[in-house]
């Protein structure tokens, strides 16, 4: 399977105090992968750090096999990566307009738009909510508009921050379900959590961030 | 008791439509609002870039829009006028003592107001906004579009400050303006020349017009507020 993405010494420091010295890694394409660590390790610094939010220095870089610098973060890599928070934020405008925003951003026909944020809502189970305040939206269902608003883009790489996390019940078991769609979807996920059930996923593999490097489960 | 009387004068002109007067208010309504049109959208985007960039010199940046609120008009007055007199380097304009002259002061006046409280505004707002635009591949300026609109009621309570500041000022309009009647005359320096003859009762009738514009102002700056903060309430 071909490498989407190697990082060699990623290096990431706030003032004086290291988060980490990772030696190495490599993510391969149409994989999924489940980051744990324990609180604190970097698992959310690292996912920003790939998202091209957080800065970090790395002494070499590959994206589909080209060589890249991490700082400032590639154009190549923020066509192509997503990442979401663990409590995603709605633009205040509607859920439509929240789903769309990517491909809006991207310059797609807004009835291209329209059809894509349609079928995306369908697929996130979230149609009803087509004419809700974004603001008004529970902790499930807004990590469902942002699930959504993550797939239309087809990103190769999609980074989600403990999507369950502070959910439970029937809102954990709906962002659970559309988790196996979007490891078929062809391109690559890295999911920080500590959920079982993430983590127990079929084709899920493992990385472990553990006293500042990555281990392969 | 001279107050009770002037003021029954001063309703009595504002009810007959004294043309003098509305002229004034025209004048003053008109400046203000052009200096602001031209001013807020240099202002809310100098504000958000100072708020959303890291760079050399930005806290120094930011003292100095905060200390500009503080500058007294009159002081911008004196700058604007010795820059537009016609020995001044911007002489050649012909600005002095028109119009256009007291626009580009209630410009100067309204850029730190304006700049400080959308610099506020964004500085507030939560990271998630920009960091969500800027991870589903949104462009520099629509990252600033999408975090203008969210917070657009810090933006519009600048708008109103601003123009709150530049319809009661006084100094700049009389020193760039020149108080001439029919022309360059507005509802302050009117009422301090006014005042200064001895006629009370149009000086109470501006007085009045200005305190209404305030109240209604600040009445829509309320109303916008309660809208945010019952949406606040909801997340």
């Amino acid at each position: 399977m071909s490498a989407l993405l190697a990082i060699e010494r990623l290096r990431k420091r706030f003032g004086e105090r290291e988060l980490f010295d990772i030696p190495g890694f490599a993510l391969d394409a149409a994989q999924a992968y489940v980051l744990t660590g324990v609180n604190g390790a970097g698992k959310s610094t690292l996912l920003r750090i790939l998202g091209g939010l957080e800065h970090a220095e790395a002494s070499a870089l590959s994206f589909e096999g080209q060589a890249l610098a991490l700082d400032p973060y590639p154009v190549a890599m923020r066509a192509a990566v997503v990442y979401v928070h663990q409590h995603p934020i709605m633009f205040s405008t509607s859920v439509a307009h929240n789903i769309g925003y990517g491909l809006l951003a991207r310059g797609v026909p807004r009835a291209q738009v329209a059809r894509e944020v349609e079928a995306a809502m369908e697929w996130a189970g979230i149609a009803r909510l087509r004419a809700s305040d974004p603001a008004s939206l529970s902790g499930g269902e807004k990590q469902r508009v942002a699930l959504a608003r993550a797939k239309v883009l087809q990103p190769k790489l999609l980074l989600l921050d403990e999507p369950t996390a502070n959910l439970d019940g029937a809102a954990r078991e709906q962002v659970i379900a559309l988790i196996p769609t979007l490891i078929g979807a062809g391109g690559s996920i890295v999911m920080a959590c500590h959920d079982r059930d993430l983590i127990g996923l079929p084709g899920v593999r493992r990385l472990k961030l553990r006293d500042g490097t990555i281990e392969y489960r | 008791m001279p107050l009770v009387d002037a003021t029954r004068d001063a309703f009595g002109l504002l009810l007959s439509g004294d043309a003098e007067l509305w002229q004034i208010v025209w004048v003053s309504l008109k400046t203000s609002v052009f200096g602001l049109l031209l001013a807020t959208p240099v202002a809310v985007v100098l504000g958000y870039a100072i708020a959303s960039h890291r760079f050399r010199g930005r806290r120094i940046a930011i003292w100095l829009a905060q200390a500009a609120l503080s500058l007294p008009t009159v002081l911008i007055g004196l700058l604007l006028y010795l820059l537009l007199s016609r020995q001044g380097p911007a002489g050649g304009l012909h600005w002095l003592f028109t119009q256009s002259g007291m626009i580009a002061g209630q410009f100067v006046i309204a850029i730190p107001v304006l700049m400080a409280f959308t610099l506020a505004a964004v500085q507030a707002a939560d990271p998630r906004y920009a960091e969500t635009a800027v991870a589903h591949g949104a462009s520099g300026w629509r990252v600033m579009t999408t975090l203008l609109y969210e917070v657009r009621f810090g933006v519009m309570a600048a708008v109103i400050s601003g123009f709150g500041r530049v319809i009661s000022e006084v100094g700049c309009a009389l020193m760039v303006g020149g108080n001439i009647a029919g022309e360059t005359r507005t509802i302050t320096t009117a009422i301090a020349l006014e005042t200064s003859k001895g006629d009370f009762a149009q000086g109470i009738a501006l007085g009045i017009v200005l305190v209404t514009i305030a109240l209604l102002m600040n009445g829509a700056l309320m109303l916008l507020q309660g809208d945010a903060h019952s949406a606040r309430g909801r997340l």
